[in-house]
């Protein structure tokens, strides 16, 4: 396989790493915006448990392995900044993979051209 | 016409590779489902079986490696319960069983679902593999292939 790699043009060469180098971005641009969906679900849940009850419920804030007793108020002001970050995060993310999407459809086409064999004369 | 046939097969090896991937993506899902059902099960079973202790029975509690602690059971009716990043609600113990049934009740719907979406995909997998060695043995035998 790099033996027919090498054969290819210097530029194509180059494209061809720059696409693998680009498909793993997007790999981890995707891993880490589902990790931050996932984190939100997981804060939009409590959040909603915790409007549900009351205000002298007694909660706990995991710290570490450690719960330690925390206040309502203080825990849901917590929660919906974290909330906030992480919807601004999932944004760049967003636009982080939007982007390298559309320079990989370029480079692809790109690639199709350089690699394209030469349609024979009919 | 064997070009044609080939270019069929080069589309159903890439499918089935998708297919086999999208099959081991769902069941890890449901894989990961059926721990948090063995885990909530116990949580279950574990609940059901204070709710017959009393104030100050004794208990083994364990701390990992088949090893307990002795501790006392301060209130039965008292169960801190996690609702996720990292916020955990004191309870009834009767609450707690609800908001636990219920979780597991979702957690069935959700397996059952992906259940049926693992059916299908192995489904579509076996009818491209029929097609890939209907194609493979007409292309071996240099036969003109049939509707695809």
């Amino acid at each position: 396989m790099s033996d027919e790699l090498a054969k290819l043009p210097p530029e194509v060469q180059q494209r061809l790493l720059r696409l693998q180098q680009l498909q793993q971005t997007l790999q981890s641009v995707l891993a880490q915006k589902q990790q931050v969906e996932i984190e939100l679900t997981e804060i939009e849940q409590a959040l909603s448990e915790l409007q549900k009850t009351a205000d002298d419920t007694v909660i706990y804030k995991a710290i570490g392995s450690l719960l330690v007793k925390a206040e309502k108020e203080k825990v849901t002001a917590d929660l919906n900044e974290r909330k906030e970050l992480l919807n601004t995060r999932a944004k760049v993310l967003g636009k982080q993979e939007e982007r390298i999407r559309t320079q990989l459809k370029e480079l692809q086409t790109k690639l199709q051209q350089d690699l394209s064999p030469v349609s024979p004369s009919t | 016409m064997a070009s044609k046939t080939e270019e069929t097969l080069r589309k159903l090896s890439v499918e089935m590779r998708f297919l086999e991937q999208t099959a081991e993506a769902i069941q890890s899902r449901i894989n990961m489902i059926n721990a948090v059902i063995t885990d909530l099960t116990y949580a279950n079973m574990t609940l059901e079986g204070l709710e017959k202790e009393k104030e100050n029975s004794e208990l083994m509690v364990p701390i990992g490696g088949n090893s307990y602690i002795k501790a006392r059971l301060a209130n039965p009716n008292q169960v801190i319960v996690g609702m996720g990043a990292g916020i955990s609600v004191e309870k009834t113990l009767q609450e707690a069983k609800d908001i636990i049934k219920n979780r597991l009740e979702n957690l069935e719907k959700s397996k059952a679902n992906l259940q049926q979406q693992l059916a299908q995909v192995a489904e579509k997998m076996n009818e491209d593999k029929e097609k890939f060695d209907r194609l493979m043995t007409e292309l071996r035998e240099g036969k003109k292939p049939k509707n695809v």
